[in-house]
């Protein structure tokens, strides 16, 4: 009956994040349990070599994972987001090999190249009413266009090695500097989203615009930050990838840069962030994208070939959300018998 | 149908085409010479049938992004079957029309049944069928297409393709499907308003399924219609449909949020993106102006939707 | 001879039990009343019957056979049809097409057009509607909508037809003529179930009732003739239909009739209010009643800004004031709105209860830092629910989990804690139970008392005469009168009609 609701035993049952910590002591267990696995029979593992350069994917993928949650808390999608981080990396490139400005200077141009061109997503989806799907599927292909057309499609080789040393440093032997940049972008996210107005008024919006809008939040001015933030973290990614690779590449994230559609999709999903809006996880994404990259090196290293890692790809992402689906159901189910 | 609304829509797409062939001809006289005017019939024909996959699935409310990776996959499997299994091209072209009813089963059971949005359902199974496609191919192309499939896809009647003339049946076909049948209409009630549907007794899983399966099926022809054209299975088929296919529906006036579509304007909208292709090869322009001409097509589609909208609005007030 | 049977009939939400044991029995050539108040269970058992929900306990028999709905389908095959409350139409269709989607004419699937015009057609004029089938329904009014939604019900040609509150948007001519196709029907051996909340047309029109309060019978099957309207009210709301008195102490006390809180002049807005003058003192209670469709909610939303004002001039505190967004409507001048929707636009299901209070003053609570953590969050959160008596295990719950009432509460808190002076609540006792539903009015009561000027859109009209001070009649997007409260429920509630009637028979004369 209705007035068992305030018995102190319904009281723990009510865990607020009990969702999220199980999600997350699930990927934990989960990369801890995959680790161990191919510790012991993928040869070459634990090697230092492999774990840096495990890392330093890793670390792409969760900033590619960000790009991404940032938008999907709206509510909204960024396929863009190869595109955005491909084009401010090569005007990054631009900046630094055709203009001889410092690294430092022409990377913090590419990261306010990426925010504009996120702001310009965010300002058509907001304007126009229309899907961000439609807008930044239109945007994706014209900034990938235009890009490729300005540059002729050749790329920037000649950057600071002072820039390009980022991507080959490593720590201890086994980390890539590269892993810092992502966790500390992490922290600042986490901080946002945890410990500020904008941060709440940003899930606020993203779960129910309209309730939102009605207790006087200005729900498209978060579309557009969030919008801009997904392009300065895609622009992020692009410089990673950048340093990484010693060059710009107009080929680095494949066709309209459609190769991180899928990673930056995998990391949130996995880490229980929501595509209706409203909830997001950035511990969990960043595990999301840490399981990934521990699944592929694995697979790549018992030479399994390259050619069937879509699939695997693919029904990790189909297990995930269905896995979630019943566990929503389950807990609806539970919390209706409570009622009884 | 006698919604004016909608005539006008495509009347005005009717219009850009025959006024853009017109000034295109004027310019480039080779526009008209009978091998452009294959070459473009060609195109159409293909991404006629991509658009139309993506339209029936835009009616329901929904997205699939797996049309092009059904496509492939369908096109390897048509292709490899053939050379590996050696199957007749009937069987072949059977079983390839089986695996598109099949993939399009999946996205639509699975997106039904579990309530979750078709995005990251055929997200997943983008990557799953691509996978397939990639594991089976290893990235290497099947080349040795029998001659009758050859045949077809060079074969033609003047400037006249005969890769043309299934999709035009498909197109008549589908125009009667949405118009005047009985699940043409529970196709487009689902999609603006699934709650109202279902409470006239229309069973959503029914309908999102067979959406998909048509979507599937048309994504698997188009497949191997591009294998004839192509003359191999090439595991790249379909990798750039997705901007296609979402641009030729909205182009066309598809509203996205389901409900409402028109087979006519989306094939108008493939008509106007095969011209604009095709005028920037004839003026011997960087193909890749294709990619930043076609998004901001669909831009300026969306934004003349949207600029109408407030002027009805205001108007009505 | 029962066609229908309801036994034992219970339903679960999360947080409440919607239906508790409910029966009832229905017989052919008859028409039931199915009364409560809002939120004592009669849509939701509406839509059992309609297989939309599946009752956790109880049976339902159809002509004398157990059934059990898994889908709406299952019930229309049983014979069962029903107007909903909700508006259930495809507005990119043709009134025909709406009307005949169930069950298209066709042969081997291909719609029969001519065939399905001619349907619809004799639908709508049987209903007396000068209504081309061929018209799409996006350009047909409010009132035009329910009739082809009535006329779609029709087109089953059920034994069984359910209407949940078919006359909510209807005139009182559109509505006598309604009736008189109802009776028609029962005449020829259908069974209806009405649902309304005016008991004025149960007694024109039914022969018996059943009345469900809290989800349980408060009486069954009874036949209409052995209860007058006292006894039927009672039944409804578990005692005397009476208007409690209200202490009026001090409240007008600051009251300065020259400056009214909020001031509105000759104001015509973008979607089609004409020339709406009022205004409201601090710690007044102003009533504003209409009908489903007469553009109260929408008037409420283009004062706090998401609607186009296109004339005249509001003034909060005697300065003209200009509200592009509630953000301005809430810093700038404190107004507040409570929806009538508290699900889809009151609140945010999936956020805790402190988040959904404090939303208001988020930008308020940063510390030094600019930080807002969940501490400062919860402290300043806290006293509102405490005062609104949120009944919850934590305040970190999930808003979703607590039962109608409490939300409502959460919704309310909200502008408690923005401290709005000007506050506009919308149907603030829609679907939640007696006791929050009292607490509530007494909480108006004291806001008002506190100086709060108060503007309140009810459709409940004991509600109204008992906290409203005066009472504004809006219909078709006008202001047509305002009636004095005398918190006498007979005469202010025929007041009210009497404006609203008149107005029609006026429209009628033209």
């Amino acid at each position: 009956m209705t007035s068992h609701t305030t018995t102190p035993t319904e009281a723990s049952r009510f865990r607020p994040f009990a969702f999220l910590t199980s999600n997350i002591t699930g990927l934990v267990l989960l990369i801890a349990l995959l680790a161990t696995f191919y510790s012991m029979y993928a040869t070459g593992f634990t090697s230092k070599f492999n774990l840096y350069t495990m890392g330093r994917v890793m670390a792409i993928d969760i900033v590619i994972g960000f790009a991404m949650m940032v938008v999907l808390v709206t509510g909204g999608l960024n396929l863009a987001v190869g595109a955005i981080g491909v084009a401010a990396a090569m005007f990054g490139g631009w900046a630094m090999e055709s203009l001889g400005l410092h690294w430092g200077f022409g990377a913090l141009l590419a990261l306010a190249f990426g925010g504009v061109l996120g702001a310009i997503n965010g300002l058509a989806t907001v304007k126009t009413g229309v899907h961000s799907f439609v807008i930044t599927l239109a945007t994706m292909s014209v900034y990938f266009g235009a890009m490729i057309v300005l540059t002729e499609a050749e790329a920037f080789r000649a950057l600071p090695k002072d820039f390009t040393v980022i991507g080959k440093t490593r720590y201890y032997g086994f980390v890539s500097a590269l892993l810092p940049i992502a966790l500390a972008t992490g922290a600042i996210l986490l901080v946002l989203f945890r410990y500020t107005a904008l941060g709440r008024k940003i899930k606020a919006a993203g779960a129910n615009p309209r309730a939102a809008e009605l207790s006087g939040i200005a729900v498209g001015n978060t579309v557009v930050f969030c919008h801009c933030l997904s392009g300065v973290l895609a622009a992020l990614a692009g410089l990673m990838l950048t340093a990484r690779n010693g060059a710009a590449l107009p080929s680095m994230a494949g066709h309209v840069g459609q190769d991180w559609l899928l990673p930056s999709f995998l990391a949130p999903v996995l880490g229980g962030t929501l595509l209706t809006g409203g909830t997001l996880s950035v511990v969990g994404t960043a595990l999301g994208a840490i399981l990934v990259s521990v699944i592929t090196t694995g697979l790549l290293l018992m030479k399994f070939a390259d050619f069937w890692l879509n699939l695997f790809l693919g029904l990790i992402l189909l297990a995930a959300v269905l896995l979630d689906r019943v566990r929503s159901v389950y807990a609806a189910r539970r919390q209706q018998m409570q009622v009884d | 149908m006698r919604r004016s609304l909608l005539n006008i829509d495509w009347l005005g797409l009717l219009a850009i085409a025959i006024a853009g062939s017109m000034a295109l001809a004027w310019y480039k006289p080779a526009f008209l010479s009978t091998h452009n005017l294959y070459v473009l019939m060609l195109g159409f024909s293909l991404s006629v049938l991509v658009a139309l996959s993506q339209m029936v699935i835009i009616a329901i409310g929904q997205m699939n992004l797996a049309v092009g990776a059904i496509g492939g996959m369908v096109a390897i499997i048509f292709a490899g079957s053939m050379e590996v299994l050696g199957l007749p091209v009937p069987v072949a072209v059977l079983l390839g029309i089986l695996i598109g009813v099949i993939a399009g089963f999946i996205n639509g059971y699975i997106t039904v049944k579990s309530g979750i949005s078709a995005f990251v359902i055929t997200l997943a199974t983008l990557s799953i069928f691509k996978g397939i496609n990639l594991g089976i191919t290893e990235a290497q192309p099947f080349y040795a297409i029998p001659d009758v499939v050859k045949q077809l896809g060079n074969a033609r009647l003047g400037p006249v393709p005969y890769l043309l003339f299934l999709p035009l049946a498909i197109v008549v076909l589908l125009t009667i499907l949405m118009t005047r049948s009985v699940i043409g209409k529970q196709i487009l009630a689902v999609g603006a308003n699934p709650n109202a549907a279902s409470l006239s007794g229309i069973s959503l899983t029914r309908v999102v399924v067979i959406a998909h399966i048509i979507s599937g099926s048309l994504a698997a022809i188009a497949g191997m219609l591009t294998v004839a054209r192509l003359q191999m299975g090439d595991p790249m088929i379909g990798n750039d449909w997705l901007l296609i296919s979402f641009a030729a529906p909205v182009i066309g006036g598809a509203v996205l949020t389901g409900g409402s579509v028109s087979v006519i304007g989306t094939c108008l909208g493939v008509v106007v993106i095969t011209l604009i292709s095709n005028a920037l090869v004839l003026l011997e322009v960087d193909p890749y102006y294709v990619q930043l001409l076609l998004g901001l097509l669909i831009l300026s589609a969306v934004g003349l939707n949207r600029y109408r909208e407030v002027r009805q609005r205001r108007a009505s007030a | 001879m029962t066609v229908l049977a309801v036994s034992s009939v219970s339903k679960l939400f999360p947080g409440v039990r919607a239906l508790d044991q409910a029966s009832f029995d229905l017989q052919a050539g008859s028409i039931h009343a199915l009364l409560g108040e809002n939120g004592a269970g009669k849509s939701t058992l509406i839509k059992i019957l309609t297989g939309v929900y599946t009752p956790e306990a109880g049976t339902l028999m159809v002509d004398g056979q157990t059934r059990k709905f898994a889908t709406p389908r299952d019930a229309l095959l049983a014979g069962i049809s029903a107007v909903h409350q909700e508006r259930n139409l495809i507005s990119y269709f043709s009134a025909a097409e709406n009307i005949m989607l169930e069950s298209l004419p066709n042969a081997r699937g291909m719609i029969n057009f001519k065939q399905m015009h001619e349907q619809a057609a004799h639908w709508l004029e049987s209903l007396n509607v000068g209504i081309d089938p061929r018209t799409p329904v996006s350009k047909l009014s409010v009132a035009q909508m329910q009739l082809v939604e009535i006329a779609k019900a029709l087109a089953q040609q059920a034994h069984i037809l359910l209407l949940d509150e078919p006359t909510a948007s209807l005139t009182p001519h559109e509505t006598t003529h309604l009736f008189e196709l109802l009776r028609q029907l029962r005449d020829n051996g259908t069974a209806l179930v009405f649902v309304s909340h005016k008991l004025e047309e149960v007694f024109e029109l039914c022969d018996r009732v059943t009345v469900l309060r809290d989800g349980k019978n408060a009486c069954q099957s009874q036949p209409l003739a052995e209860l007058d309207r006292q006894q039927l009210v009672k039944l409804m709301i578990g005692r005397e239909e009476q208007i409690p008195e209200r202490p009026d102490t001090g409240r007008h006390s600051n009251d300065n009739p020259d400056s009214p809180a909020l001031d509105v002049r000759n104001v015509d807005t973008l979607s089609g209010h004409r020339d709406i003058s009022f205004s409201l003192k601090k710690g007044e209670i102003l009533g504003l009643y209409g009908l489903v469709g007469s553009g109260r909610s929408e008037f409420a939303k283009a004062l706090i800004g998401l609607d186009t004002i296109t004339r005249g001039e509001i003034r909060l505190d005697s300065i003209p004031a200009t509200i592009k967004d509630v953000r301005t409507a809430l810093a700038q001048y404190r107004m507040g709105y409570v929806s009538e929707d508290r699900k889809s636009e009151g609140l945010i299901l999936e956020h805790s209860i402190t988040s959904n209070i404090a939303i208001t003053i988020w930008d308020d609570l940063k510390n030094s830092l600019r930080l807002l953590g969940n501490r400062r969050e919860t402290a300043a959160a806290q006293p509102h629910a405490q005062r609104l008596q949120v009944r919850t295990p934590s305040l970190q719950q999930q808003v979703g989990n607590l039962s109608g009432g409490n939300q409502q509460k959460v919704s309310v808190a909200k502008w408690l804690a923005a401290r709005a002076s000007v506050l506009i609540i919308d149907e603030p006792t829609v679907g939640i139970d007696i006791n929050t539903k009292n607490y509530l009015h007494e909480l108006i009561w004291q806001l008002a008392s506190e100086g709060t000027a108060i503007l309140l859109i009810s459709s409940d009209m004991p509600e109204m005469t008992l906290l409203a001070d005066r009472i504004l009649i809006m219909n078709d997007f006008k202001l047509t009168g305002e009636v004095a409260n005398t918190r006498d429920y007979e005469s202010v509630s025929q007041a009210i009609m009497s404006t609203i009637h008149q107005q029609d028979t006026t429209l009628e004369q033209h």
